[in-house]
């Protein structure tokens, strides 16, 4: 039996992300999409040619009651996750809300408890947890492989690419806007504490000035080692993780799905990632390495089928959703301004000053 | 204060004359984008700036993003094939929204290797093999041909923009962390560079000046720096001796296979409609195109060897063997300007920069001791 799926929210993330692996499961009798929500018909319309059956709807609830799905894509801007979480609960629908969880970890702590007292799965959209390379990374640190763990290093920075739709993320915070941290910080953050453990923020610095931060530096504690953190939205970081380990050293590719290397002395042989996943509903299913982000998302949406059919737990629930964005406002709760060297001593001081007003 | 209403506002040049007209304490800051996504550079000064949207093809939307400001600042990249179409654009609905100023921003590239000693007032060169000089060229000749009345137009033409934010100084840092650059003649010739904030600092220079000032302007540092020096400058941080990187002769271009390809894709049918079908084919497939053009990565971030054989791109070939500094007199003299910056004070602090990106030779994060100001 096809699950009744809505999809809210039909901008960038529904049409680049989701269509495909949402178009390939309907064809499998997997799920059907039986209604499309968005304010903006245009937006609505550019998923529709792929889903024939399904309903054009401007609110949500209007789909909630017309479509009764049983499973609910929440893709919007952060600060509408939380209301739209707690109205497709109340209709009795199980909800896949893509990262970061929400703004704020009240919104969290509201969409968990929306979650039980519905008796239904809530799980968070953390594509990367299906990336066969840092499936394997974790593997590889959790095995012991690397020996005991020294350090790691996460850089991850360009300019800006999606197609935004809205420009919600943009915004001050204090009008709902969210920045690089709560980009792609909640993917960075959520693996990093899916390898590591449980992180605490040593020190935290943004380059906000008024508005949200563009580039980020933290450091961070993990139980057996430290490490650094660097965002940006703006300019090309070296985009690797780097975990020291006493025996050896792994490095990562950030923005490749295969690329992972083991080394010692800065001598690196690459390593196989073939780490697999579930793509049907079987109790034996076939399974296959991703090896591209309709792959993975392909799996992601697979593996919330299956947390709803057979109870198993979602890669990343609203509790590992929600240390996300607990680690965030205790990092932006302790931010100090971002050395900025390269700027002229008075454009520091404007800029540090700022900072204080963002 | 005056609006200056910047049209491209979202690429490295743009934001950076935000940033510093923003903590310069300037109220009157518009940027004008074509998307949303391009707010992502300029974000962190929140309700400082105003953003309007507008296509820099588009007259009529243009008006409208630019309405009331006292100078419009044109920093658009993008597709060569609509560099013209934009530059016409934006000066048209200039004149239709009554803006008094037009600061365009040209290229050096449009005197090509600058064989000769030339002057500000020189015209481009008729021919060039790259679609994006001779789009700039062609752009600068429209732009005279105008009659310009009741709009200045200011045209300041930039040699490499290089530093903070700068691609091609992370493409320059890249090579020389990989070893992998290469030096014609030696590194000989002129590097025809402007450090960012001192580029900032002539677009200022350009929208502030009263009285007129329309006229046709090269943009570039005080000193005059040699490719190897300025290689020298980067490459200790980077771990590199440009002493050994591999020469190559600034007489005859290598051929090679890229070369080739960039050839047949810099004739202007073909990089038209490469540009068109470029945004016509779907991420996954690019990527592994790019995956595929890119070979397998290199996890070494600061190679130990050094290449033997370069692997030459054309138009770095051309950049290295500039035969002479443009002059900047011109612009000093009618600014009443001088560059903030020295060389040796923009190697630091780009340097400063650099590091931030991971790119230079650093020790491990466990190796450095964490401040006592915790603030966990």
């Amino acid at each position: 039996m096809a699950f009744r799926t809505i999809v809210v929210g039909c901008g960038a993330v529904a049409q680049r992300l989701y269509r495909k692996p949402l178009a390939q499961l309907a064809k499998q009798k997997m799920i059907e999409v039986v209604g499309l929500v968005d304010p903006a018909r245009e937006h609505a319309d550019a998923m529709l040619s792929a889903f024939a059956g399904a309903r054009h709807f401007t609110t949500l609830e209007e789909a909630c009651k017309a479509a009764r799905p049983e499973l609910t894509l929440v893709l919007t801007p952060p600060h509408l996750h939380c209301a739209q979480t707690e109205m497709a609960f109340a209709h009795g629908s199980h909800v896949l809300c893509e990262k970061p969880m929400a703004n704020s970890s009240a919104e969290c702590l509201r969409m968990q408890d929306a979650a039980r007292v519905a008796n239904r799965v809530l799980a968070i959209g953390m594509i990367r947890r299906y990336f066969p390379a840092f499936a394997r990374l974790r593997e590889l640190v959790q095995s012991g492989a690397l020996g005991r763990l020294q350090s790691f290093e996460y850089r991850e920075g360009h300019k800006f690419e999606w197609a935004v739709t809205t420009p919600a993320a943009f915004r001050p915070r204090a009008k709902g806007g969210a920045g690089v941290l709560f980009d792609i910080g909640t993917h960075a953050l959520d693996f990093l504490q899916s390898v590591f453990g449980e992180l605490a923020v040593h020190q935290y610095a943004d380059d906000a000035a008024g508005g949200v931060e563009t580039n980020v530096a933290m450091r961070l504690r993990a139980a057996d080692c430290v490490g650094s953190l660097n965002l940006s939205w703006d300019v090309p970081q070296v985009n690797e993780l780097r975990v020291v380990g006493v025996a050896s050293e792994a490095v990562l590719r950030i923005d490749r799905f295969d690329q992972l290397a083991v080394g010692r002395r800065g001598a690196f042989v690459p390593q196989t990632t073939d780490v697999s996943f579930p793509v049907d509903l079987g109790l034996d299913p076939k399974r296959v390495v991703p090896r591209s982000y309709s792959d993975a998302v392909l799996c992601q949406l697979v593996q919330v089928l299956r947390a709803i059919k057979f109870d198993e737990r979602p890669a990343v629930d609203g509790q590992g959703g929600a240390s996300c964005i607990r680690l965030i406002e205790h990092a932006l709760s302790k931010a100090s301004p971002l050395p900025e060297p390269w700027l002229a001593p008075r454009e520091q001081a404007a800029a540090a000053q700022l900072h204080g007003s963002s | 204060m005056n609006t200056i209403a910047i049209v491209g506002a979202g690429g490295f040049v743009g934001t950076s004359l935000i940033e510093s007209l923003v903590l310069s304490g300037n109220s009157g800051v518009r940027a004008v984008v074509r998307s949303y996504r391009n707010m992502a550079g300029f974000c962190r000064f929140g309700d400082a700036v105003e953003v309007r949207l507008a296509d820099a093809t588009r007259e009529a939307a243009l008006v409208k993003a630019i309405a009331g400001a006292a100078v419009v600042v044109n920093v658009t990249t993008g597709p060569p094939a609509g560099i013209v179409e934009s530059t016409r654009a934006i000066y048209n609905a200039c004149r239709a929204a009554g803006v008094p100023r037009f600061v365009h921003l040209s290229s050096a590239v449009v005197y090509g290797d600058v064989e000769q000693p030339i002057d500000d007032d020189a015209a481009p060169l008729d021919k060039h093999w790259m679609p994006y000089a001779r789009a700039k060229a062609e752009s600068e000749r429209w732009l005279r041909a105008q009659g310009h009345a009741g709009l200045e137009v200011v045209v300041l033409r930039p040699g490499i923009v290089w530093g903070v934010r700068s691609p091609h100084t992370t493409g320059f840092a890249r090579s020389l962390a990989r070893k992998s650059s290469f030096l014609v003649d030696g590194g000989a010739h002129v590097f025809n560079g402007v450090y960012i904030a001192n580029f900032v600092a002539m677009i200022r220079a350009a929208c502030d000046a009263r009285g007129s000032v329309a006229g046709f302007y090269n943009a570039g540092d005080a000193e005059r720096v040699t490719w190897r020096e300025f290689y020298d400058a980067l490459g200790g941080a980077l771990g590199c001796d440009p002493a050994q990187l591999p020469v190559v002769n600034g007489e005859k271009f290598p051929w090679s296979t890229g070369a080739v390809i960039d050839a047949v894709q810099s004739l202007a049918p073909v990089n038209a409609l490469y540009h068109r079908l470029k945004t016509h084919i779907p991420d996954g497939l690019k990527a592994a195109i790019r995956s595929r053009l890119e070979g397998s990565y290199s996890f070494d971030r600061h190679a130990t060897a050094y290449a033997t054989v370069a692997s030459v791109d054309r138009e770095l070939w051309h950049l290295q063997r500039v035969r002479h500094k443009l002059p900047v007199k011109k612009f000093a003299a009618a600014f009443q300007f001088s560059t903030p910056v020295s060389f040796p004070e923009a190697v630091g602090r780009t340097l400063a920069w650099i590091e931030s990106l991971g790119l230079a030779v650093a020790a491990p994060a466990h190796t450095i001791e964490f401040s006592k100001a915790s603030n966990e």
